[in-house]
């Protein structure tokens, strides 16, 4: 089979003619200018919490951060001296990965099985199974706090990183089968015919396939996972590890009556800095084509 | 910024993760002093509790939390018993306590910023009783008010371990000198009288006043109706055996408005309703402040400091007493943090008589920046690292039994101690418009339909 | 190779909705049954012991009543739903919650539909990307406390109205004595918000003294007043005349109503003379003048009869303070916008994936035939989107049904407002800290099953993809 484009597509070929190629050369000045702008704007919180973060804290009350740039003298990186000199915050940088980097691997494996098995398996029950898993999505965290307390006290996982992993992993999960479900589905349902035409087992067409050919769907995934536990707090401090992660180190910080920006934001760009490698290091999935990876 | 709003909710202490494992595995030696350890204080001979670990979770952060962790560190030295801190900052405390303790993990300790908590986890039997060696501490070191508030039907289930003055006015001395005002009030009239004088020294807002945060509004109506309608009137309303309508009522929100309604002593209330806690604080002793006066508890000290406010204690940054209104004798509104024990981990009991010891006490206050007072009888106030709080210490030990409690934390939390809602509430909006009626009516609505009153 | 190349670009020209079809089974039914056993077992299981048991654990709780300490009280059936329901303040919640999800999902899915498209389609699309997608790594704590600030009502802490009030004085100067006002009752009535006027009448003899107080002291005075100066008699064009003055000496010391050495005159002020003696009705300015930097203003044509003087509410003008964005009309735009901040990213990589997800092929086919970009979206593009952009649109409706972080933290910037900006989520927190879980279950049930409609959206498309 090959492509069959739609008729004025071609008939688009026609028309084409010089101004429709300078509008386009026009129109690409533009569009460069329009996403700049928006870039700028898109960082003007982040660069405010940033200048916030490199300010003396006895300006805050002041004025705004802008009054730094003006001022370069109100620049300081005490602020993350200050974080740093405790010991806490370097040693939660690991206890926060070993939360998040089982979680996310747990919650990608486990989701991208059952996206497999909601998109490609035929089973009973298939969609009203998979209806629910969607309307689990909607299932606030805090009202599984209390049933779970009372489940993991009885397994005898309390206060163990097992037990803040699992709960991140099962709440993590809808959302990663709602997502890959529709994503897989979006596979050339030929090519899997075809591999199991050839006699191919399912596992080697997932592995083989459907992996690869999701791997930007899995990508994004991951990140977003990833991201979700890194900033967590509420979870860990209620099954809390006797490690503590990032977040809680981070909080035992601020000061109960003040405002605790020169902790708040040094924090952020702290927490930020592996998050963000993630993304950069995922980036290229995001961006190669489905065929870059793909079978054979 | 965040972390301050619930500062009056909970505190508290965690499940011990591996008390049993550890048992079981330490020191042969260890085991038969750690079952003698609950039958005598650390005070007579510190118990050996080798091996045993006990984790705590407060809401303390920061330069308190070190300060505690400074008594828990000392606590190990003595006993060998390892005591685990981990904070609950912001308003996550009373969450994460009520889904440990309904899920079955409660923790071994827990310090509760509330009475109201304490009776109540103490009625569903949720609490361990004090044992005889902590009474004895509690009973020799503190005024016999701080352990009623800590007890149920006779019963004491928690030890003090922090206090604070929460009939203190902060005023800016500088503002104080331009506007020529030389002594601070000390009726209420005089206080009106002052602002006036500041607002005409050019002084935009005299009086700053929290009303973003409802429990700044809470305070300023319990030292006000506990000067206007006494010490027994006010346990009565604190029990809500008197309804919000009562006219004692209406007298000391008819004297609040006379100051909240005077938009040249608080500025217009729309604006007034939106500053935060510590907002308040730095509005009146920033660099360029707009505002001479705030009031709130002692821990606007630890906020001037924290904040890092050009104004120096003691020197720019002073307070005086809470004026007394119509003649009314000295009184002193006060707040504080108990320890109470959940679980019979063996090491509960002794640290929990070691909190109530002058020596834990003179951990925690003379710990830099930490903000703590302590109502420890026992603790000289040449303890303290600055002369402010020695003051402000010494205020609460002087007058013994003659303070009450915050009325609002003695309260369901669902009516004391939520943001935007109930108490909280009803004050903002009494703010905004001034309607005394109208507030009473809504207070005593909110009141009824809380559950839980003790 | 080729044959993958095929097959995708067969696709290519499928429709949307019919992206997925169900296969059809080539194995037997027993064999293909155990296969998806083994595919969802460790999904179906954690779900169903962590998630799912809670749920249901939830219902039942929903159905008792709240005892001390959060403990379990009596069975009170649907009592919990009635007070949820009759409470205003959750009746609010839910409003603000539709309100999210009818503007929030649509324009945030928009939004990044548009970036995801465009950014394609610049050289530096990775700087670009990972610009967007920054606000998704910082955590909602941070994200709400700047956007805490940036609403801040006080132009010099917040960016939004030090924009907004700069853009205005640029334009309309506020000029004028903000705090001041008249020093006591003695002399003159009314405030500054409706201006004030003198009790007595004056003639041309006297002179007339207007003091004022509330100049603020701390700060260097403003270059409009100077040395105040009593104007001694018959000194002057004669007519009446006056010092209108800050009556107030720094660090105290000062007598009212007497000009002292130290106290500064308000030059600029504006003082109306209106003829005393008549009625209301009589009230009209017969004359107006400005006092000098000394404080000292004169109405030379006033020599005969008797006046009041008046201080126009102009003379007091407050500066422009900007636009209170968390106040009570704002407050939920004013976060949805920064949920827009933080979610456009999200919607953007997804859809970036969806997009890296079309075969370049059927792209650059399309290209080749000399198709616009335009023409290329619409007709390639969108269609094979269609399915990714329904599972943003989707996880964001979820999302904002549940939306807690932003409302909870930057709702706190607006002090006693923010109650306006609440949401079930918030809601249903402030029920569980307080303890009252049969309430927070509750309130949970009907969260579930508001994405009930969502859900029979879902059903629809699967019954299309079945035929």
């Amino acid at each position: 089979m090959s492509a069959a484009p739609p008729s004025d597509i071609v008939t688009g070929a026609i028309n084409r003619g010089f101004a429709a190629r300078a509008s386009a050369r026009l129109g690409g000045g533009v569009l460069r200018l329009v996403l700049i702008v928006v870039a700028l704007l898109w960082l003007l919180p982040t660069f405010g919490l940033l200048v916030e973060s490199l300010r003396d804290p006895a300006q805050f009350a002041n004025g705004g951060w802008w009054n730094a740039i003006s001022h370069p003298a109100q620049l300081t990186t005490g602020n993350y001296t200050a974080l740093l000199k405790n010991h806490a915050i370097t040693g939660s940088f690991f206890n926060t990965i070993k939360i998040t980097v089982p979680a996310t691997v747990a919650v990608v494996l486990i989701g991208s099985a059952a996206g497999y098995a909601f998109a490609w398996l035929e089973f009973p029950g298939r969609d009203w199974l998979f209806l629910l898993i969607v309307a689990m999505l909607v299932i606030p965290i805090q009202i599984a706090f209390v049933p779970v307390v009372k489940l993991f006290g009885s397994a005898g996982l309390t206060g163990s990183i097992l037990s803040v992993i699992l709960f991140h992993v099962a709440f993590g999960l809808p959302f990663a089968i709602f997502l890959l479900r529709n994503f897989f589905a979006g596979i050339p349902r030929d090519l899997l015919e075809a591999a199991r035409m050839d006699g191919a087992r399912e596992g080697r067409i997932f592995f083989r396939i459907v992996l690869p050919l999701g791997l930007p769907a899995i990508a994004s995934l991951g990140i977003f996972q990833f991201l979700w536990v890194w900033n967590d707090l509420l979870v860990a401090l209620i099954f809390q590890p006797k490690s503590e992660p990032l977040t809680f180190a981070l909080a035992s910080q601020t000061r109960q009556f003040g405002s605790s920006i020169d902790v708040l934001a040094p924090g952020a760009f702290l927490s930020l800095i592996v998050p963000l490698a993630v993304f950069l290091g995922f980036q290229r999935f995001f961006v190669q084509g489905v065929m870059a990876g793909s079978v054979k | 910024m965040l972390s301050t709003r619930k500062i009056i909710v909970v505190a508290i202490a965690t499940a011990s993760l591996s008390t049993m494992v550890a048992c079981g595995s330490s020191s042969p030696a260890a085991n038969p002093a750690a079952s003698g350890g609950s039958s005598g204080g650390p005070a007579a001979g510190a118990p050996n509790l080798k091996g045993q670990s006990f984790s705590v979770l407060g809401q303390w952060t920061g330069a308190e939390q070190a300060a505690f962790q400074s008594v828990l560190d000392q606590f190990q030295k003595q006993t060998g018993a390892t005591g685990t801190y981990t904070p609950t900052p912001g308003g996550d405390e009373a969450t994460v306590l009520g889904a440990k303790v309904a899920g079955g993990a409660p923790p071994d300790v827990a310090i509760l910023a509330l009475p109201g908590a304490i009776s109540q986890y103490a009625s569903v039997k949720k609490l361990k009783p004090v044992s005889e060696a902590g009474q004895a501490t509690v009973r020799a070191n503190f005024a016999d008010e701080w352990a009623k508030l800590a007890s149920l039907d006779g019963t004491l289930y928690g030890v003090p371990v922090d206090a604070s003055n929460k009939s203190t006015v902060w005023y800016n001395v500088k503002a104080f000198d331009t506007a020529g005002v030389t002594s601070a009030p000390t009726t209420w009239d005089g206080l009106l009288k002052n602002g006036k004088t500041l607002s005409d020294s050019g002084v935009t807002v005299p009086f700053s006043i929290a009303g973003g945060d409802g429990w700044t509004l809470t305070d300023w109506f319990e030292n006000v109706y506990l000067r206007t309608a006494g010490v027994e009137m006010y346990d009565k309303l604190a029990r809500h055996e008197i309804p919000w309508t009562d006219t004692s009522v209406t007298t000391a929100l008819s004297t609040l408005k006379q100051l909240w309604g005077d938009p040249s002593l608080v500025g217009q209330p729309d604006t007034a309703l939106k500053v935060a806690f510590p907002a308040s604080v730095d509005n009146t002793f920033k660099a360029q402040p707009s505002s001479s006066v705030v009031y709130e508890g002692s821990f606007v000290a630890t906020t001037i400091v924290g904040d890092k406010n050009p104004a120096k204690l003691g020197t720019d940054a002073k307070f005086f007493a809470f004026p007394s209104i119509a003649r009314s004798k000295p009184v002193l509104e006060a707040g504080g943090d108990f320890a109470v024990g959940f679980t019979s981990n063996p090491a509960v009991q002794p640290f929990l008589s070691y909190l109530a010891t002058p020596e834990a006490a003179k951990l925690l206050v003379s710990h830099d920046g930490s903000g703590f007072l302590s109502a420890n009888k026992k603790l000289p106030s040449s303890s303290y690292a600055d002369p402010t709080s020695g003051d402000l210490a010494q205020q609460i030990v002087e007058v013994g039994d003659n303070f009450r409690f915050d009325m609002s934390d003695q309260a369901p939390a669902e009516f004391g101690g939520t943001p935007n809602k109930g108490e909280w509430a009803d004050l903002q909006t009494f703010l905004g418009n001034g309607d005394v009626a109208a507030a009473q009516q809504r207070l005593e609505r909110d009141a009824t339909a809380a559950k839980g009153w003790s | 190779m080729s044959h993958a190349i095929e097959a995708s670009a067969d696709t290519a020209a499928v429709p949307a909705g019919r992206a997925s079809p169900a296969p059809r089974p080539r194995r037997a039914p027993g064999e293909a049954r155990w296969l998806a056993v083994a595919f969802l077992a460790p999904a179906l299981v954690l779900l169903s012991a962590l998630v799912l048991y809670p749920a249901g654990y939830s219902f039942v709780r929903s159905l008792f009543g709240d005892d001390r300490a959060g403990g379990i009280g009596s069975f009170v059936a649907l009592g919990n739903y009635r007070e949820m329901f009759s409470d205003p303040g959750i009746l609010k919640a839910l409003k603000n919650n539709v309100i999210w999800v009818v503007v929030a999902p649509t324009v945030v899915t928009m939004v990044g539909l548009v970036f995801a498209v465009l950014s394609e389609r610049i050289r530096w699309s990775t700087v670009f990307k990972t610009v967007l997608f920054m606000p998704m790594a910082i955590s909602f704590l941070a994200s709400g406390v700047t956007f805490e600030m940036l609403y801040s009502d006080q132009p010099s802490r917040g960016l939004a109205n030090a924009v907004v009030v700069g853009i205005h004085d640029t334009f309309r100067p506020t000029a004028g004595y903000p705090n001041v006002h008249a020093r006591d009752a003695t002399v003159m009535t009314g405030s500054a918000a409706i201006g004030y006027t003198t009790i007595a009448g004056y003639s041309a003899a006297a002179t007339v003294i207007l003091p004022m107080a509330g100049l603020d002291l701390t700060t260097a005075p403003p270059s409009s007043a100077g040395p105040a100066l009593l104007p001694a008699a018959g000194a002057g064009p004669g007519g009446l005349y006056g010092v209108i003055w800050n009556d107030f000496r720094p660090g105290g010391g000062g007598h009212g109503n007497t000009v002292d050495a130290g106290e500064l005159g308000l030059g600029g002020m504006r003082v109306q003379a209106v003829r005393d003696g008549g009625g209301p009705a009589d009230d009209k300015v017969v004359a107006t003048a400005t006092a000098d930097a000394h404080g000292v203003f004169r109405f030379p044509t006033l020599t005969s009869g008797s006046y009041r003087l008046k201080l126009p509410a102009s003379n007091f003008g407050a500066p422009y303070h900007g636009i209170s964005w968390l106040g009570p009309n704002l407050i939920t735009p004013a976060i949805i916008v920064a949920y827009l901040w933080v979610y456009a990213g999200f919607a953007m990589v997804l859809l970036a994936a969806g997009m890296a997800s079309i075969p370049r092929d059927a792209l650059e086919a399309a290209r080749i035939d000399g198709a616009t970009e335009w023409q290329v979206f619409r007709r390639v593009t969108a269609p094979l989107l269609a399915p990714v952009l329904l599972v943003v649109l989707v996880t964001l409706v979820i999302n904002v049904l549940k939306v807690f972080d932003l409302v909870f933290i930057i709702s706190q910037g607006a002090g006693a407002n923010g109650h306006n900006a609440d949401v079930l989520a918030t809601q249903l927190y402030s029920a569980f800290s307080a303890q009252r879980y049969g309430l927070a279950s509750a309130i949970g049930v009907v969260l579930v099953l508001l994405v009930l409609p969502a859900m029979a959206f879902n059903i629809r498309r699967f019954r299309r993809e079945d035929r």
